[in-house]
């Protein structure tokens, strides 16, 4: 990233739950109408779209006529990396706004059930009865377990941070819902270590932010979101070397990008909102981080350092889940809100800085994730900082 | 060409290898466990294993073949299946999914059979039983080895 970055400056988030009855265009399109009257721009002033996932239809029933749509997919990563392709347009002088943009009923194609089994994307391990996150998740949970002494009551504790972070944000799953280790640890198995509440479930709903140059940023009247650092890693990498379940993903590369654009270390940084489909990845990833030693994410959470008083207030919303399944928009979407003092009851003392992460794109035997991460600020990027 | 050229007959095997999202590269590995014995990918210049069919990291141009494996291997990490995600699974849950981390060095999915499922364990030693599938292939699910 070159030259003084980018900024969000409008973030819609539409209604998000269960049975919504809404299709996803329309999610899409309520989403899209909220940040441009978050950002207090008009409908003309998007000229660049970026779609999570694939998208023939949208910009037609919007209104919008960009310069480009892109359709991007690559799993949960794709909020994040949709965001850097924003700033890469925006600076290669292809677009001065563009709308990152997800919407989907998943709750409402999950009840159709009639998906090609070979669509699913699971390969061979499909024939032994291997299908859905759940499961792969489950590998890098185990594999922890047997290297450090992770246990169930640790990835419950996970479950329990995230939830009462919920209870008291109006709008998600877990509002007005507490949840205690003892019932995370009657919660039925699912995926053994897996249990119930370590899972999220999918829900409907739409998100969408507008990402424009700092310099136009300024002379907006909403509340600028910076875009500090970002990077990429792909877990394939550590596939060829047979270290796949060891890492939930390959965070060693973008870690470095990211900070090292950002001229910051983990020290400065106020909150993570980390992709957290199961518990075990929020806790895979602050160790993958620095926020914590290798092994020492589940004592971590059980002395309550992901809460909103630890070193590391982390999925600070709820998450993904006890909040929403806005793929990786989740975490973008709190970050933001956290950023700008927004978050209400939820507010972080301290919220100058955060570090947001997506993971996503399961693929047959490799298990693998793409991965990108960005640091977000309240500040623009100081004169200096590496790029 | 043209319409009235014939198509070669499709591989025997070839419908249930696409069903799984696989690859036609594959099908000797699947032949031969039809036959009884376990195949792994082999370059011909490090003899680095792989598995399924892939260019060697190092030496991706080099000639690559299916060599017999031992079918030999242990437990790298695993989960108990509490919920049935494919047809052909739902009478059988509670069943273990293994990756197993094979002698040769490549990791392999298996179900871990002859063995109750609070038993499996990282570590385990295994080793390979050829099963039918109801897709038609025959695949390599593995049981402890006692030796
Ligand atoms: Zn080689």
């Amino acid at each position: 990233m070159t030259g003084s970055g980018c900024a969000i400056v409008g973030l819609g988030v539409t209604e998000q739950g269960v049975g919504l009855g809404l299709e996803g265009r329309e999610l899409r399109t309520r989403a899209v109408d909220l940040a441009l009257a978050d950002a207090g721009l008009p409908r003309d002033a998007i000229d660049g779209y970026i779609r999570a996932y694939v998208d023939r239809e949208d910009l037609r029933y919007m209104g919008l006529s960009p310069n480009f749509s892109v359709s991007m997919m690559t799993g949960g990563a794709t909020p994040v990396f949709s965001i850097i392709a924003a700033a890469a347009m925006i600076e290669a002088g292809q677009a001065e706004v563009v709308a990152c943009v997800y919407g989907e009923a998943q709750t409402a194609f999950a009840t159709t059930g009639k998906q090609d089994i070979g669509s699913y994307g699971y390969g061979y391990p499909m024939l032994y009865g291997l299908l859905g996150a759940a499961a792969t998740h489950a590998f890098h949970a185990r594999r922890h377990m047997h290297l450090y002494g992770t246990t169930s009551e640790h990835l419950g504790a996970v479950a329990v941070t995230q939830r009462d972070y919920a209870v008291g944000r109006p709008g998600t799953l877990g509002y007005g819902k507490p949840l205690t280790l003892a019932e995370h640890q009657a919660s039925p198995l699912i995926t053994d270590p897996f249990r119930r509440y370590d899972c999220t479930r999918n829900t409907d709903g739409g998100v969408a932010v507008l990402v424009t140059s700092a310099e136009r940023a300024r002379n907006l009247l909403s509340d600028p979101v910076f875009v500090l650092g970002a990077g990429t890693g792909h877990n394939i990498a550590n596939w060829h070397q047979g270290l796949v379940y060891e890492n939930h993903d390959n965070i060693a590369p973008a870690k470095a990008r990211a900070f090292g654009q950002a001229g910051m270390g983990i020290e400065d940084i106020d909150m993570a909102q980390l992709y957290d489909p199961f518990t075990i990845s929020p806790l895979m990833q602050l160790e993958a981080f620095g926020v914590v030693a290798p092994g020492q994410g589940g004592p971590f959470y059980a002395e309550g350092g992901a809460g909103p008083d630890g070193a590391m207030p982390t999925n600070t919303g709820g998450g993904q889940l006890s909040a929403y399944y806005s793929t990786g928009f989740t975490g973008v979407a709190e970050a933001i809100l956290q950023l700008r003092g927004a978050a209400g009851a939820g507010q972080l003392k301290r919220a100058e800085t955060a570090l947001v992460s997506g993971h996503g794109m399961n693929a047959g035997v490799q298990n693998t994730w793409a991965h990108a991460c960005m640091i977000l600020g309240r500040n623009p990027r100081a004169k200096g900082a590496t790029s | 060409m043209s319409a009235t050229d014939q198509q070669p007959a499709e591989h025997p095997l070839m419908g249930a290898v696409r069903q799984y999202g696989g690859d036609p590269v594959d099908l000797p590995f699947w032949e031969a466990c039809a036959q009884g014995s376990f195949l792994l990918h082999q370059c011909g210049q490090c003899g680095r294993h792989y598995w399924p069919a892939s260019r060697c990291i190092e030496h991706g141009d080099a000639a690559m073949s299916w060599v017999a494996a031992s079918g030999r291997g242990e437990v790298y990490t695993y989960t108990v299946m509490h919920r049935a995600y494919t047809p052909d699974t739902r009478d059988k849950v509670p069943f273990v999914i293994a990756v197993v981390r094979l002698e040769e060095g490549p990791f392999y999915h298996s179900n871990i059979v002859d063995c109750p499922h609070d038993a499996v364990a990282v570590g385990m030693p295994l080793e390979v039983v050829m099963q039918p599938h109801p897709s038609g292939l025959t695949i390599p699910q593995f049981r402890p080895r006692g030796d």
